[in-house]
């Protein structure tokens, strides 16, 4: 114990990994929700000149003790407004809140703000001041809380030990990289060594690699510390890498939730699919689309978009493809990802105009949409 | 120059530079909450009171769009109420306090608007109540800026102690009109002029090092 008399629990970091809490509930046995939403809604009353928005309704989710839940949908699906109620800086006008049993929904200011010391945040543009060093960034929830200074250093230091910055800790943001500045808000986030992270798109402004060693610490901190996280994205591969479960929400609800790998392999569930397809949605490249026509000439060439969602293989429709229009075919493009062994997303193509793909989009489940001809 | 006329000219530095000094140093104590008020009193921010922001508003743009020397006049019955007289040097730092509070709470409130709403919600959601927001927060945030505007107000301030002669002000402004202007001697003048570019230049790029330094948005290396 680090013997300070501030309103926050044992430190958990200068605990050593075996004595923790098992992090992880089995997931046979029904874990205890720490989070929990029913029948939630949260509208934005009209303003002048605007009508009222309903952001969100019918929002029925559990966040199980020790679970990482992520929540994936496409911006404006409702993903911000639904994290911020978790943590009180959004009310839902309909439904109810839970966190560990506890009813916050009609939690004052006040309350939350209490309830907030143990719910950590970190955001998409990570959100530290720019006048603080790092140490002082990871230090703020701290002074926030009440702490000391000599209490504050004892908490600080292990924390950026664990994110990897020590040798950073006099640093200003500025001087950081985007992953680093990350790892200083996922530092200060867990400052309060709060049961809860809320996770908000906290890897969509970073590089794939980045993105990686961050969702292996988010993987660590859920692990080792038996911290509780609920994120939300855009990204599936951020689905795949760290969510035992997910929930898939557009315009508003939820259309599906449950054990990642269940949501994504289940082809059963349209929406699901059309949804995932729609998030890696291949574009054309902008040197295609300029050479775009409505009709072609004779030679002209198809422009397809193909879509995969839970079909079979990509690498023999490819290879099938070419060996029916050889150099005719070209892929230009496409964004495709693998669930559970199966393809998600779509190819830019180009086939001859007069090419039959029939055969092929009944035996590999695919969608066609023609986007236009090219010389 | 007669050795006189430099002991007038120091004397009437030092006069010019007590009249600012005092008017920022009271116009920075009551601008700074007024401007930190201004910029988180409107519908569904901090200290949200959309009336309140509307009232105070009004107050200081109708302050800041009185001429300085009319302004001077108008508010003579307050400042002999403030200052127990409506001449001298100490009863012209009362003008010059209440045209520096309104223009200085606005730069306050300019900084403030500019800091990234992202580092207010985030320290809402680690519980920091609005107090703890504005101190530990905003107000280091929007310093750079804060410190820079307040540099722009002290060499306002340098200008129009020049017109509080008008009210037995003294200083330097009022020494240029009574002995270069009125008495014929341009060298006076003259001396008046570079004594005033070489504080207004001092202000300046002390102003801008100090902001500087407290900038840590830019790499120092």
């Amino acid at each position: 114990m680090d013997g300070s008399s501030a309103p926050v629990r044992p430190a958990q970091l200068a605990v050593p990994g075996g004595e923790r809490p098992s992090a992880r509930a089995p997931s046979s046995a029904p874990a205890e929700a720490l989070l929990r939403f029913r029948g939630v809604a949260k509208i934005f009353p009209a303003r002048k000149g605007q009508a009222a928005v309903t952001a969100l309704s019918d929002i029925d989710l559990e966040v199980p003790r020790g679970a990482v839940v992520g929540v994936i949908g496409r911006s404006g699906a409702g993903k911000s407004t639904l994290i911020r109620l978790a943590n009180g800086l959004e009310r839902a006008s309909a439904g109810s809140v839970e966190i560990a049993g506890r009813d916050v929904t009609a939690l004052t200011e006040r309350g939350w703000r209490d309830a907030r010391r143990s719910i950590g945040m970190i955001f998409q543009h990570f959100n530290l001041l720019s006048s603080r060093s790092v140490f002082d960034n990871v230090a703020l929830p701290l002074e926030v809380a009440g702490l000391g200074r000599a209490a504050i250093e004892r908490r600080v230091a292990p924390l950026l030990d664990l994110v990897g910055l020590t040798d950073k800790r006099d640093r200003y943001p500025v001087e950081l990289s985007g992953g680093q500045k990350q790892r200083v808000g996922i530092a200060r986030a867990l400052a309060t060594e709060p049961e809860l992270l809320l996770c908000d798109e906290a890897t969509s402004a970073l590089d794939p690699e980045t993105t990686a060693s961050i969702l292996a610490l988010l993987r660590r901190v859920n692990r080792e510390l038996g911290v509780t996280i609920l994120l939300i994205t855009h990204e599936i591969p951020v689905i795949k890498e760290v969510c035992d479960r997910v929930a898939v929400i557009d315009q508003g609800r939820i259309v599906e939730q449950g054990a990642t790998f269940e949501v994504f392999t289940r082809p059963a569930q349209a929406t699901t699919a059309r949804f995932v397809e729609a998030v890696t949605r291949a574009e054309l490249s902008p040197q295609l689309a300029a050479r775009l026509a409505a009709s072609g000439g004779a030679g002209a060439r198809l422009v397809l978009r193909i879509g995969f969602s839970g079909s079979a293989g990509t690498a023999p429709l490819v290879v099938r493809l070419a060996e029916r229009f050889g150099s005719a075919f070209e892929v230009s493009g496409g964004r495709i990802d693998t669930v559970g062994g199966r393809p998600f997303g779509s190819l830019i193509a180009l086939v001859p105009a007069d090419g039959d793909l029939g055969d092929l989009v009944e035996e590999f489940d695919l969608t066609l949409e023609v986007l236009g001809h090219v010389a | 120059m007669s050795p006189e006329m430099i002991s007038l000219i120091l004397e009437a530095t030092l006069e010019t530079l007590a009249m600012v000094a005092v008017a920022a140093g009271i116009g920075t104590l009551l601008g700074l909450p007024l401007g930190v008020f201004l910029a988180t009193s409107r519908r569904g921010e901090l200290f949200a009171a959309p009336a309140t922001n509307g009232v105070l508003g009004l107050i200081v743009n109708a302050t800041r769009s009185t001429p300085f020397i009319i302004l001077v006049v108008a508010i003579i019955p307050f400042t002999r109420l403030v200052a127990g007289t409506s001449i001298g040097t100490t009863a012209a730092i009362v003008p010059l306090t209440v045209a520096s509070t309104p223009f200085i709470a606005r730069i306050v409130e300019g900084a403030i608007r500019e800091v990234d709403h992202g580092l207010v919600e985030a320290a809402r959601a680690m519980g920091a109540s609005p107090l703890q927001i504005v101190a530990k927060v905003l107000v280091p945030e929007a310093r750079p800026g804060i410190v820079l505007g307040l540099t722009l107000a002290v060499v306002s301030l340098l200008g129009y102690s020049a017109m509080v002669g008008a009210v037995g002000g003294g200083g330097l402004g009022d020494l240029g009109i009574r002995y270069g202007y009125q008495r014929f001697m341009p060298e006076v003048m003259a001396a008046v002029v570079l004594v005033l570019i070489v504080l207004v230049q001092a202000v300046q790029s002390g102003g801008e090092r100090l902001a500087r330094r407290l900038n840590k948005r830019v790499r120092q290396d």
